[in-house]
């Protein structure tokens, strides 16, 4: 202790080193991530097929979403979430609905019960199953909705297709998915990736094309349960991920029935609903749309005619679309959305382009017969 | 170091029991000053306030502070919105006060050199300094809780406890929860409290401290509202201090509460080693 006592100044080490503690720690943590956690090799088709034979026993885990689509931002009815007074964070409440970070908490038992909490600052809400019956609550307006589902969709669903169309193994599956997406994607795998904790094998997926706006898509799959545990869509325009949804904590043990039981709590609004299946398959027919398709694969375009009476519901959104950039050519005019993966153009005479390229490749598209 | 303290070293080898005169002494001294009392009445205040207002008036739900519109239902929760409110800048406030008395007011008022010739060690006098602090902001804490429980109770009654998962508990739990959030807001404020011990051995006035550290928070909070700093949020004190919500889940969500009192430690070591390491090379003249 002399030392500290005869130099005084030899104390101011200790913060920095604390600094430089804490500072070393956060870069370690990051490198951990994406440290090389060598697993053994694994195809493609070998993932595919571990993915469709993955057991879906039960899982609880928290699901961080993440979208940066380059898309402008708009005003969520939230208003000012947050009661922190004369702080200014009532500023970080106008995020958008697309945009921005997203927290969810999410339970799965079998296929017959689920509960998903989507968290916002003091609020949340939750989407909870358990057999037939389906709850939708709000914490904000301490509301709950009660559906009914059918008993055809409360049973095992099986899919309206003969048995003969469909692969016979998981194997076999894979490797048509494989070859259907050939010639447009290169599939290659990578087992470097670590999510929640896990180590997983990547499945990326890559266009051929150059002009695509989708530069890469990650698939992370868990290396013993072969869940998928993230999903990344990186965009030409950026290094990092324009979007991305995955674990940050997962637990493959099954989670407590409780989690499953939903009562209303008293004072809480209360609607009953009972879906049927004409409700379902869109009983009210939703206004005809007529689109064709430009292009293949990845830069493939959807253009489209809005019905009139469209153009009407979309009032709300005036106020968004005047906010956007005005564009002109031989197509017409309209307004224009230059996202990260995406763009879209919405003609001033009621057709609407949208594609994973870029706005030129958009108009090529409404020019073309 | 004065000849004083380099005199009495010798004396410090002989091993002996860590006494809390020094503690005892100091937290009488934050708990009988005037100024002390008057602010713990207005952190008090804002609870009776809130209660009286959701009790007068008869608008059932919209806007307000988080919590809020959930008093008529439990009186818990006129804690939980006090608190809400009180985090934003009361509380840090009333750290800031104590702060800036603990080392520039000892300073301003020529008391601090004769603190050191008792003799203690200026290591030791800054841990019982930290100490105190610490056990401002839990004070600090408890009083708008405890009040806001106390009104709540008295006029919206103990009914359970709806989390915002949209599970009831029962008044036991309920109040264990509430607990929990007492101990996690105080965390917060005693790490605020190291960055006022640090800013208060800058200085010989105490009314400069509570001002820097005031600015130190409000700073804090507007750097956190600012969308395009979103890689700075996770390293500011206030990031997660409204977190406590999440211990008001079913199960509590205790992510976000494990970094915000992670970022609470390292603001705490981090600020009282700087203090320790600033008070250390001071000369001490008044």
């Amino acid at each position: 202790m002399s030392l500290l006592v005869d130099h005084p100044r030899l104390r101011w080490v200790a913060p920095a080193a604390a600094v430089a503690v804490i500072a070393a720690g956060g870069v370690f943590v990051s490198r951990i991530a994406s440290a090389d956690t060598g697993l053994p090799p694994r195809s493609a088709a070998q993932l595919l097929a571990d993915v469709q034979q993955a057991s879906r026993s039960g899982l609880s885990g928290t699901v961080v979403q993440t979208a940066n689509l380059g898309i402008p931002q708009i005003p969520s009815l939230s208003g000012n979430g947050t009661g922190a007074v004369a702080t200014g964070t009532g500023v970080s409440s106008l995020t958008s609905i697309i945009a921005g970070t997203h927290t969810w908490r999410v339970w799965l038992a079998g296929e017959q019960q689920s509960r998903l909490a989507l968290l916002s600052g003091a609020n949340e809400s939750d989407i909870i199953r358990n057999e037939s019956d389906l709850w939708v609550w709000s914490s904000r307006d301490k509301s709950a909705t009660h559906y009914t589902l059918p008993a055809s969709a409360a049973a095992s669903p099986t899919p309206p297709v003969s048995p003969t169309d469909l692969p016979k193994t998981p194997a076999d599956g894979a490797s048509e998915a494989l070859a259907a997406i050939d010639p447009s994607t290169s599939v290659t795998t990578d087992g470097a990736a670590s999510v929640a904790g896990r180590q997983a094998y990547e499945l990326v997926l890559q266009p051929k094309s150059q002009t695509t706006r989708v530069a890469q898509v990650r698939i992370a799959i868990d290396s013993e349960t072969h869940i998928p545990l993230r999903v990344q869509v990186y965009s030409t325009k950026a290094a990092n991920p324009a979007f991305e949804v995955g674990f940050t904590s997962v637990d493959f043990s099954t989670p407590d029935a409780r989690q499953f039981q939903f009562t209303p709590p008293s004072g809480t609004k209360v609607t009953n609903s009972a879906i049927t299946p004409q409700s379902v398959g869109g009983g009210a027919k939703p206004a005809t749309l007529t689109h064709r398709l430009v292009g293949t694969g990845w830069d493939s375009v959807l253009v489209a005619t809005l019905p009139a009476d469209l153009a009407t519901r979309l009032g709300q959104l005036k106020q968004l679309l005047t906010s956007l950039p005005s564009v002109s050519g031989s197509w017409g005019r309209g307004r224009v959305i230059d996202g990260t993966l995406f763009s879209a153009v919405l003609t001033d005479d009621g057709r609407v382009a949208v594609g994973a390229v870029s706005p030129n490749a958009l108009y090529a598209a409404l020019s073309a017969p | 170091m004065s000849v004083a303290e380099r005199l009495s070293r010798p004396t410090r080898k002989r091993g002996r029991v860590v006494s809390t005169r020094l503690l005892r002494s100091e937290i009488g001294l934050i708990a009988g000053r005037r100024r002390n009392q008057m602010g713990l009445l207005v952190l008090a205040a804002l609870p009776i306030v809130l209660a009286i207002a959701v009790k007068v008036s008869n608008r059932t739900a919209g806007g307000g502070p988080d919590f809020l519109d959930s008093v008529t239902s439990n009186g818990l929760f006129v804690s939980l919105a006090a608190l809400t409110v009180e985090m934003g800048l009361f509380l840090p406030l009333a750290i800031a006060m104590l702060a800036g008395d603990a080392v520039a007011g000892e300073a301003n008022l020529g008391t601090l050199r004769y603190l050191l010739t008792v003799p203690v060690r200026r290591t030791r006098l800054l841990v019982v300094k930290y100490a105190s602090l610490c056990f401002g902001a839990l004070w600090g804490v408890t009083v708008v809780a405890v009040v806001g429980a106390a009104i709540g109770i008295a006029l919206f009654g103990t009914g359970p406890l709806t989390t915002l998962s949209g599970s009831q508990l029962p008044f036991g739990a309920a109040s264990g929860r509430l607990v929990l959030v007492v101990l996690y807001c105080s965390a917060g404020i005693a790490a605020l409290g190291a960055v006022g011990l640090f800013i208060s051995t800058l200085t010989e006035q105490p009314i400069a401290a509570t001002i820097a550290l005031t600015i130190f928070t409000i700073l804090s909070w507007i750097l956190d509202g600012v969308p395009q700093l979103d890689w700075l949020h996770p390293w500011l004190i206030v990031d997660q201090w409204l977190a406590f919500a999440d211990l008001l889940r079913d199960p509590p969500f205790w992510d976000n509460i494990l970094r915000g009192l992670s970022v609470d430690a390292g603001y705490a070591v981090v600020f009282w080693l700087l203090a320790w390491a600033r008070l250390a090379g001071k000369d001490i003249t008044s």
